[in-house]
């Protein structure tokens, strides 16, 4: 029996890659913004005895929430994919794609798996001493603020492939955007040192305008993405452009065409 | 111009430089024996004079007096988007207090 | 006219035209960390106002004609760059590779300035946790100093492009440029927002 056309077409793969991102970053958002209510944070400056509340505010959600994502956090890997997919469209060497790929291989352990891993863990048995409970908190919140290393330096990898591509793959504002990212990580940094303030892992300046520059990093990259893919000809050499598009959308995307 | 000296940005070079030195006599002005005092006025002032260095930076360093409408519009258009932002949180803030 | 130079006309400066100085992708990333530090400096703006002595007696620490010396520092290494950018584009590349050399000069001095200035502070006791106001003081200083540190690489692509006839594009000399520009004036309002506002 002779396989239909439509099956054969390499894009699809992509697509589903593509699609999966798209449902792994909204499963994130619903579980730790709305389910386990751990986004914005808990304070930094929490007495043991409001740590206890703050857990116990939470518990079906935490467990349920977190439980989600144990069991399709898998789901990080295809935006790693297709990002790594797109540096090796570049003209540039494999070396970033590898390094890329690498280290994002190992952000979802301090991207979110220890906050879950710590929060469930605190969430698991309500009696627990408080104390104990605050350390467990603090492990959880410090793990997922304090540690920026690998999206540091892999946002300086993407950046550097972007600028030096030649297959104009993404567009050089996104290359820049990744500097912006990767700076945001260094602002976090002050979070392993004060407790209150606008520097705390739930302070103004170390989360709210950094998760507004993240989630504009993330909206940037899913959209260009998709972009790629739609212009993907799998062949070598620079990619071709889009078709322009109609009507309001035309401007924008001419500024934003790389 | 055989030798290159621009002379315009010379003059935008000196302006900046003069700006900054009058930074050292509103500081003068606003330092009573030696303490410094809150002061709406010099705030306003330090700001103002920042983002006039700010625009004459776009302007003559940054070359946007020779660039297309959309960004000499836009750049004027940020200096003052960060003009009401930092004025609007300074008198908030002044209120809240 | 030595045998590296030769005779290109300038680009009419005085006339608007269609060229975006380095190109759009760079002035998206300056106005967009433009966003960035301003909700910093509201951020700062906005605390102070709360707490007006603390920030007034930390402010008191700082030696504001050492903040003026750092600003023209960086405003005369903005002028080197801007004049690179004018004599590359002239086809005068020795002229313009000294100025990306004045440059990177005048940067490195404006760094030694500001490490001298620091360790005055953190000797006499002020450090980035001792007052609220040194928080900010050293948050917006030390961000500002590494956009400096990615200005030196960013000068490094400047020379790279200049050093060689066959590798020079006067698109990316006005992109490290722009770049180069954007830390000054980040200067401009850090050291207004830090040592003059009261």
């Amino acid at each position: 029996m002779r396989r239909p056309a439509l099956l054969d077409d390499p894009k699809r793969e992509l697509w589903l890659a593509w699609y999966a991102t798209i449902a792994f970053y909204t499963l994130y958002t619903v579980v730790f913004f709305i389910i386990t209510r751990t986004q914005p944070p808990g304070k930094a400056w929490y007495t043991p005895t409001q740590v206890v509340g703050w857990f116990a505010s939470r518990h079906e959600g935490l467990l349920i929430g977190f439980g989600l994502i144990f069991i399709l956090g898998g789901l990080s890997a295809t935006s790693i994919a297709l990002i790594t997919y797109s540096i090796r469209r570049m003209s540039v060497s494999r070396v970033f794609a590898y390094s890329y790929l690498i280290i994002y291989a190992v952000s979802a352990v301090p991207g979110f798996l220890f906050i879950c891993v710590a929060m469930t863990v605190g969430a698991f048995r309500p009696g627990r001493d408080p104390e104990i409970l605050r350390w467990i908190y603090d492990l959880g919140f410090l793990s997922f603020s304090g540690t920026m290393g690998v999206f540091l330096i892999g946002s300086l990898i993407w950046m550097v492939a972007i600028l030096l591509d030649k297959n104009r793959v993404f567009p050089a504002w996104f290359g820049y955007l990744n500097l912006c990212n990767a700076l945001t990580e260094v602002v976090v940094a002050p979070s392993w040192i004060f407790h209150t303030g606008v520097f705390a892992w739930n302070g103004v300046i170390a989360w709210w305008i950094n998760v507004v520059v993240f989630g504009l990093y993330t909206g940037a990259f899913i959209f260009l993405l998709r972009n790629m893919i739609l212009r993907e000809d799998f062949g070598t050499g620079p990619l071709p452009d889009l078709l322009p598009p109609e009507g309001r959308g035309r401007m924008l995307a001419e500024f934003m065409s790389p | 111009m055989e030798n290159g000296f621009n002379k315009r940005i010379f003059v935008a070079w000196l302006i900046l430089v003069a700006i900054s030195l009058v930074y050292l006599w509103i500081d003068h002005s606003a330092t009573h024996q030696g303490i410094p005092t809150a002061s709406t006025v010099v705030t306003v002032v330090a700001i103002c004079f920042a983002l006039i260095k700010v625009r004459i930076i776009m302007r003559e360093f940054m070359e946007v007096r020779g660039a297309p409408r959309f960004l000499r519009r836009l750049t004027d258009y940020w200096v003052v988007l960060m003009a009401i932002a930092l004025f609007g949180v300074y008198f908030v803030g002044i209120a809240v207090a | 006219m030595t045998t590296t130079e030769r005779a290109v006309s300038p680009v009419p400066e005085q006339s608007p035209s269609e060229h975006v100085p380095g190109g759009r992708d760079i002035w998206f990333f300056v106005l967009f960390e433009s966003l960035a530090f301003t909700a910093y400096f509201c951020v700062y703006l906005f605390n102070r106002t709360q707490h007006e002595q603390v920030f007034l007696l930390g402010q008191s620490h700082l030696l504001l004609w050492l903040g003026v010396l750092e600003t023209i520092v960086l405003l005369t290494s903005s002028w080197a760059v801007a004049s690179c950018v004018q004599d590359a584009r002239a086809g005068r590349y020795d002229a313009s590779k000294r100025e990306a050399l004045l440059t990177a000069g005048f940067g490195a001095l404006f760094l030694v300035l500001k490490v001298i200035e620091w360790v005055r502070l953190i000797h006499a006791g002020h450090t980035f946790t001792s007052s609220e106001f040194f928080q900010y003081f050293f948050f917006l200083t030390v961000i500002h100093c590494i956009h400096l540190l990615i200005g030196f690489v960013v000068l490094g692509v400047l020379w790279y492009q200049l050093s060689d006839q066959k590798r020079r594009s006067q698109p990316t000399v006005e992109i490290c440029a722009t770049y180069w520009h954007s830390v000054d004036f980040f200067w401009v309002l850090i050291f207004a927002l830090l040592y003059v506002v009261r």
